[in-house]
């Protein structure tokens, strides 16, 4: 008994099936695919319904425009190459060896299923199993399993849904197919067209000594794989896990809306990718082509990585309402890193805090309202020049010092620019101060304390600082005396 | 002759139908408390601030106001807990805050942008933009303290805020069990605020150097009873009605950060 087991999956009008993935309203109407350059268009896949309206291949884009109802749509390699990547990845579900092979308008993927009865069941269910998850994933493919490579290449290609071919029928399996599905070269098959030979099973009741001597080896090898018993050489991929998703517009977009909703369904088919793998998304680079040829790039960095669609959809919303694009889109690229799902423990005693994914929502509300750069955490420099910070990133579970002495002093509330005002000075020591709309006459001004540094870089200082309380309203500030450029500004309010 | 339980029950037997309970006193809501983080605060709050409610602190410049609200967050960050800084003029200091102990890392500032600074042209006012970052901030929740500092805005413009804007934001701060604080020249809450803390300077300490300030802080409302203090009122024995009560006050000092020698 061989140990041998494949299961061919055979995905028919791969250019067509590539765009529908992500646009499954369309699979119902008439659709076809014209590919080449204008003028020189020509259908290359139509879906089933197209054919039924008369649509056939080589068509040009006039005569596919004359029938009605008829939707038109433009290849796209990039989609194409997403999408057999989505392929390969479902397919790896099953089987790490793979090997994949494809035409001008199928794409089929071969597995060494053998070893694998305990983990999905008999070859049958496994077939069930894999076309399933190839319509979770937006496919249409056929399904073939077989101990022979190409008896399961050859029926998946030739019939539709799942067929499982008992191990030693190869042959009856394959007798009644075509011989066109062995893609003979045209001298051969008329060859065998003038000797009456028309399908498989009649070229594999052929003799085989004679065959060789009138067609050579490769006679013996077309009959060989009509009765299913040529060996093959499995060559396995390596299938890279690369979460990309592309999709190309018909037409510009310039609607946010419309844009949210193709993007809705890429985050959901890379997140159930990365969840395939146990992982979620930890970051997603949005790549936005626009019109004219520019691009337009966006990055989506969750505080944990998440698989929920929802979520990230309203994170790239609102930043795409804080970053709107300046023309109108033409293709959508979403990449996205995978990360370990983020997992918390929970616990009674454990303090209050905000969920991390609505936290991210809110953060990003908030900088689209306020701006980049003024939510956050205020980090202290190492530096002895005033008002010395920058923002960070507010973040979850960011360590905290403990403070020994908690004790309250009094404040600062910074005027962000300092408030110029005019100083008037007695013995040196300032009197009264006028604000521009107002005079104060100072009570009590302790000072100066004199402050300077970065004397050796731009942004150097040199300064007079005085604590000054004003004596009509009980009121402390912080005046300041810039000595290098001899003016008086008002820098804080005590409170 | 009829004893006054009898008298009682039988007036508001017979107003039954226009006033429900109308010689009862009306249940008191008895709110968890969390520190100010200044004992003389605490004391004057039977515990601290209320937990999913709105604390005002009002008053004029060097009051005290910005440091007491500093005081209650730093308590709060040292808890492991989050707050929230909404900013109106971008007048907080970090150095402050950080030598009051607040854990920076576990502060989210948000600094509302003027007018001039807007490079997107959007048409909020500060002070719209921190009433929406609040409503953002409360809806999100797991924020243990707010604080909206309105302190360098004209009363005027504070007044105008909606009173229905307050009540969604009592409403918001209960659900979510956040304390907010919010700062201000004025009470502006209105009956939303659960209580309203006058602070005012007293005098200012130091001979060639400004030590520190001496503040007094007048508790002007407390609508509902603080966990301890209705511990000590079941303590001292159920009390039908609570004595009539003049505003409580209590003084206290912050000294300056370089005074007493401690660092940021």
């Amino acid at each position: 008994m061989s140990h041998e087991l494949y299961a061919c999956l055979y995905a028919r009008e791969f250019p067509l099936q590539a765009l529908l993935r992500l646009r499954p309203e369309l699979r119902g109407n008439p659709v076809a695919v014209l590919s080449g350059h204008p003028p020189l268009e020509m259908i290359c896949s139509m879906n089933r319904a197209a054919r039924l309206r008369g649509v056939a291949l080589g068509m040009t884009r006039v005569e596919a425009e004359a029938i009605q109802g008829l939707r038109l749509l433009c290849r796209s390699i990039e989609c194409e190459i997403a999408a057999r990547e989505v392929l390969l990845e479902c397919a790896a579900n099953f089987s790490p060896r793979i090997e994949v092979t494809g035409g001008e308008t199928w794409c089929t993927c071969l597995l060494d299923i053998a070893g694998t009865e305990r983990l999905f069941g008999p070859p049958a269910e496994v077939a069930h199993r894999m076309r399933e998850a190839l319509a979770g994933v937006g496919f249409r493919a056929s399904v073939a399993v077989s101990a022979n490579f190409h008896a399961a290449l050859l029926k998946a290609g030739a019939s539709g849904g799942v067929t499982v071919i008992a191990e030693g029928q190869e042959a009856a399996a394959l007798e009644n197919l075509p011989l066109d599905a062995l893609n003979l070269p045209e001298m051969q098959a008329e060859t065998l067209a003038i000797w009456g030979i028309r399908s498989l099973g009649e070229l594999a009741a052929l003799p085989a000594v004679e065959l060789i001597a009138r067609l050579g080896q490769d006679g013996k090898r077309w009959r060989d794989i009509a009765s299913g018993t040529l060996p093959h050489q499995f060559q396995p991929v390596e299938p890279q896990f690369s979460l990309r998703e592309f999709c190309e517009f018909e037409s510009a977009v310039e609607q946010v809306d419309s844009l949210l909703f193709v993007a809705a369904r890429m985050i959901d088919s890379l997140a159930t990718r990365a969840a395939g793998h146990a992982l979620s998304l930890a970051l997603l680079s949005i790549t936005l082509r626009l019109e004219g040829g520019k691009s337009h790039q966006l990055t989506l960095r969750p505080a944990l990585p998440s698989t929920d669609r929802k979520f990230l959809l309203k994170l790239l919303q609102i930043e795409l309402a804080a970053h709107p694009p300046q023309a109108a889109i033409v293709a959508l690229t979403i990449a996205a890193e995978a990360g370990r799902a983020g997992t918390v423990q929970l616990g009674l005693f454990l303090p209050q805090l905000p969920e991390p994914s609505r936290l991210d929502v809110t953060l990003a509300r908030l900088k689209a309202l306020v701006g980049e750069d003024r939510v956050g955490s205020p980090v202290l420099e190492d530096a002895r020049s005033a008002d010395a910070f920058h923002m960070e990133a507010f973040a979850l579970g960011a360590p905290g010092h403990a403070m020994t002495d908690r004790r309250p002093r009094i404040a600062l509330r910074r005027l962000r620019p300092p408030h110029p005002v005019r100083v008037f000075c007695t013995d040196q020591k300032p009197v009264a101060f006028h604000d521009g709309h107002q005079s104060y006459s100072i009570a009590v001004a302790y000072g100066p304390w004199r402050t300077s540094g970065c004397w050796w870089a731009a942004g150097d200082w040199d300064r007079d600082e005085w604590d000054v309380l004003i004596t009509q309203e009980q009121r402390a500030h912080l005046l300041v005396n810039d000595r290098s450029q001899n003016r008086w500004q008002l820098e804080a309010v005590y409170d | 002759m009829p004893s006054a339980n009898a008298l009682r029950l039988q007036i508001e037997r017979t107003l039954e139908s226009r006033f429900p309970a109308a010689l009862s006193p009306m249940p008191q809501t008895v709110r968890e408390t969390a520190a100010a983080g200044i004992a003389e605060i605490d004391s004057l709050l039977s515990g601290g601030f209320p937990v999913g409610a709105i604390s005002e602190i009002t008053g004029p410049a060097t009051s005290g106001r910005t440091c007491l609200a500093l005081a209650f967050c730093a308590e709060r960050t040292s808890e492991g807990k989050v707050c929230a800084w909404i900013d109106v003029n971008d007048a907080l200091d970090p150095e402050s805050a950080a030598a009051n102990g607040v854990q920076l890392r576990r502060l989210l500032w948000v600094r509302c942008k003027s007018k001039a600074e807007r490079a997107n042209g959007k048409p909020w006012s500060r002070l719209e933009q921190a009433l929406r970052a609040v409503d953002l901030l409360l809806q999100a929740g797991g924020f243990a303290a707010i604080v909206l500092d309105m302190g360098d805005i004209v009363v005027e413009h504070g007044s105008r805020i909606p009173l229905a804007t307050w009540y969604r934001f009592r409403q918001a701060a209960e659900q979510s069990r956040c304390c907010l604080v919010v700062l201000g020249g004025a009470a502006y809450a209105q009956s939303s605020a659960e209580i309203v803390l006058e602070c005012a300077p007293r005098e200012a300490r130091g001979q060639t150097v400004l030590q520190g300030y001496a503040f007094d802080v007048q508790l002007k409302r407390q609508r509902a009873v603080s966990a301890n203090a209705s511990i000590n009122r079941s303590a001292m024995g159920a009390m039908r009605k609570p004595a009539a009560s003049t505003p409580a006050a209590s003084t206290w000092t912050a000294p300056n950060a370089w005074a007493t020698g401690a660092t940021a």
